[in-house]
């Protein structure tokens, strides 16, 4: 394929601490999603299916394990001659010592050597931790259209929403005026995704010079964004309408995992037109029990099922014993849940197991359990 | 490993009927997401050999699209390399495309190959083996060659036509080639995998072009077995063989048993196969799915008894499906009941409402049928 003049940088430092322990030893962008995938599938497959072949993923908080999860960038299909996932964390300079990313900007900053050798017309930036489909071709095309300096994907929530996000006020050709950070008195309900493109040439003295400031967070949102605007620059807001999560609490992670078992869920995975692609587990297809009893779940292979499973997501190589009950639950890859026992309204987080006849989380919880400990009593 | 893998392909007496007629037996779908290659082929690889040749008799397309250039096999693709090598001119008959006349023209490459021994196996043997003890055994034998056998007390129903193995008890030389006629009960089936130096294949493939045309290696092996070392090396643990489509069939049914299954899926010793990225399965309210094996993209509203249900197959409402086996992409329309079924790639079931066969004699619905 021939690349086109874009390339993407995944900010995927976080650490989503609002997650906990599913947190603790590895960083956001690498917690499971949907019994199969990561979160940072996400916008590596959007990438791979948006004809971008160069792809910077910025690391920071607990990389080890996403560091050799990215660097596999045949899983996106992403190993083409003149692309590739590219792996960029903090280094040590000859200039200064070693220098932690100060800011989503400080981390594009501090890699513009690697920008200066892709030598892109156009930079993506993406955040690596969000849930959903997004063609950045068709942004692209839009920014071109708009002869925008930067365009920044905006959705559309409700008023009351708006204070937690971002707000893009708008002309009536959606060219944004003016940008608050969440704003008391909202006057508008585009929220910013974090998802901008930006000519690359513009961005670069932006960067350099917001480098300079000591005063400056170093933050696309508090600094870049708001100097592009006091410069009269031409920003445009891309409306995106599908589905979209921050999977950053433990309930919203839960909640966007059970969208899945909606009839109408718009994430459409199995879209075969643009699919999410992950890690190759070798797993066997999933096992189903003769006394097993299976209504309304999402299932991936490796899952081994000999109990009832209602209103749930399964991951890889689960298993699930004989007369276990997991209702609205959320099963991560290679849990153990022992015979009889009750698994209601949680996440059972990877590799863990409960015991035969334990009971964990309850059906009139106001929040989702976590389990995050094997849990035998 | 010092050996090059040869797979080799199953003579003209194992066809499976209906899903032999769209691939070769390599290339068919076995348990929901493999091919039946997926598992001699990861044998070898698990083992170190990281030089394969795959032989194809006809149609490859199949077996191209699905082995690639063999990297998600675990090939190192710069130091090892996957081959597959057929007849590239026109067979005179049918009966002269065998293994020897392949060997024959693509001998350059089974010579340039620097391994000194080479392992020789055809994939409608379907078991989980490391060659590493085998060639061990070989090499301390100092035998000519090492052929693999298996021991079954079901030779009255299973492995027929495949050749048996009449062995001294001590020494283990194999002193007699036959054939299983179904007769007995108890027989020594040999899984056609032969190691031996790369030498002695070479001259028995030209000995056996020599003296006949007709000539598989089989046959030429049959005819050295007085003049030759050739040892049997037992092997335990599951052995299925696919030649017919009651094998096909009641091999993969026995498997939905997780304790025979994990006698050939084995921990460590992982079954590669090239990965479709399906979505998970969804099971939606109100379906009844028991004793499965369930793959990746399938959409259940329906009932599911004691099946094999394979990638991106829909089952819809009011469908009761039991005892079948169902192959990627098909579908199966409303209160449609299928009983003993195998239904082939992308075939639409939607206007009949009823196929019933037996375990001997399972139903086959054709590749991309529409009923």
């Amino acid at each position: 394929m021939r690349p086109n003049s874009m390339a993407a940088m995944i900010l995927a430092g976080g650490r989503g601490s609002r997650l906990f322990d599913l947190t603790k030893k590895v960083a956001k962008p690498a917690v499971h999603f949907g019994g199969k995938y990561r979160i940072i599938d996400f916008p590596l497959s959007n990438c791979a299916n948006s004809g971008i072949s160069t792809v910077g993923v910025l690391t920071q908080y607990e990389s080890v394990l996403l560091n050799a999860y990215v660097a596999k960038d045949q899983y996106w299909g992403l190993d083409t001659q003149d692309g590739g996932v590219y792996v960029l964390t903090p280094r040590e300079r000859d200039t200064a010592g070693l220098e932690v990313y100060r800011g989503t900007a400080d981390a594009i900053t501090q890699n513009i050597d690697f920008l200066d050798q892709v030598d892109p017309e156009y930079v993506l930036i993406l955040s690596g931790d969000h849930i959903y489909k997004m063609d950045y071709d068709r942004m692209l095309r839009y920014h071109q259209e708009k002869e925008a300096d930067a365009t920044i994907a905006v959705l559309q929530v409700t008023l009351k929403e708006a204070s937690r996000f971002g707000i893009m006020n708008c002309d009536k050709d959606d060219i944004i005026n003016e940008f608050e950070e969440k704003p008391e008195h909202p006057k508008s309900n585009l929220a910013s995704m974090g998802i901008y493109i930006f000519n690359y040439k513009t961005l670069r003295r932006y960067l350099l010079q917001d480098d300079k400031n000591d005063e400056s967070n170093h933050d696309f949102g508090k600094d870049i964004i708001p100097q592009y605007l006091a410069d009269k620059r031409r920003l445009a807001a891309y409306r995106f309408d599908g589905y979209w999560k921050d999977v950053g609490t433990v309930d919203s992670l839960w909640e966007s995992n059970l969208d899945l078992l909606n009839e109408n869920n718009e994430l459409e995975l199995e879209n075969e037109q643009w699919k999410i692609y992950t890690e190759d587990v070798n797993a066997l297809p999933a096992f189903i029990g003769d006394e097993a009893k299976i209504d309304n779940a999402y299932i991936t292979q490796g899952s081994v099922v000999y109990g009832n499973v209602k209103n749930s997501v399964l991951g890889t190589n689960c298993y699930i014993g004989k007369d276990a009950k997991v209702v609205d639950s959320v099963i991560n890859p290679g849990a153990k849940i022992g015979e009889g026992a009750k698994v209601t309204r949680c996440i059972v987080a990877d590799g863990v197991e409960i015991g035969p006849g334990v009971t964990a989380g309850s059906a009139n919880s106001e929040t989702i359990e976590l389990v995050a400990k094997r849990t035998m009593e | 490993m010092d050996a090059l893998g040869i797979i080799n392909f199953e003579d003209t007496t194992a066809t499976v009927d209906g899903l032999g007629n769209h691939r070769p037996i390599p290339a068919i779908a076995f348990m929901g997401r493999y091919r039946i290659i997926d598992f001699i082929l990861s044998n070898m690889t698990n083992s170190g050999i990281d030089n394969v040749q795959v032989y194809a008799k006809e149609k490859p397309r199949n077996l191209f699209e699905h082995l690639g250039n063999g990297s998600h096999y675990n090939i190192n693709s710069k130091r090892g390399k996957l081959r597959i090598l057929y007849g590239e001119k026109n067979f005179a008959s049918p009966v002269y495309n065998h293994d020897i006349a392949n060997f024959m023209l693509n001998m350059q490459y089974i010579e340039e190959d620097h391994n000194p021994y080479v392992i020789v196996a055809p994939s409608y043997f379907v078991y989980s083996l490391d060659f590493n003890p085998v060639l061990e055994a070989h090499k301390e034998s100092k035998a000519d060659v090492t052929m693999l056998y298996t021991s079954t007390n079901e030779a009255k129903e299973k492995f027929l036509a495949c050749d048996t193995v009449t062995l001294e008890k001590e020494t283990k030389r194999v002193t007699w080639l036959g054939k299983n006629r179904g007769n007995t009960k108890s027989k020594n089936i040999s899984l056609e995998a032969y190691i031996m130096s790369k030498k002695l294949f070479v001259d028995l493939v030209k000995k056996a072009a020599e003296t006949s045309s007709l000539y598989w290696f089989k046959d030429i092996l049959k005819d050295s077995i007085d003049e030759l070392d050739v040892r049997g090396y037992a092997i335990r643990g599951y052995v299925g063989c696919i030649s017919s489509l009651k094998d096909y069939y009641q091999e993969q049914m026995k498997l939905r048993e997780r304790d025979v299954a994990e006698s050939l899926f084995k921990q460590d010793w992982p079954i590669y196969t090239q990965t479709n990225d399906s979505a998970p399965s969804k099971y939606a309210s109100g379906c009844k799915v028991t004793g499965s094996v369930i793959a990746n993209g399938a959409h259940i509203e329906g009932t599911v008894k004691n099946c094999i249900i394979s990638r991106n197959v829909t089952i819809s409402k009011g469908a009761i499906v039991k005892d079948s086996i169902i192959l990627p992409g098909a579908f199966i329309g409303e209160n449609a009941k299928l009983d003993h079924v195998v239904v082939d790639k992308y075939a639409i079931i939607h206007h009949v409402k009823e196929l019933k066969g037996t375990d001997d004699n399972p139903v086959y619905v054709e590749r991309r049928d529409r009923i």
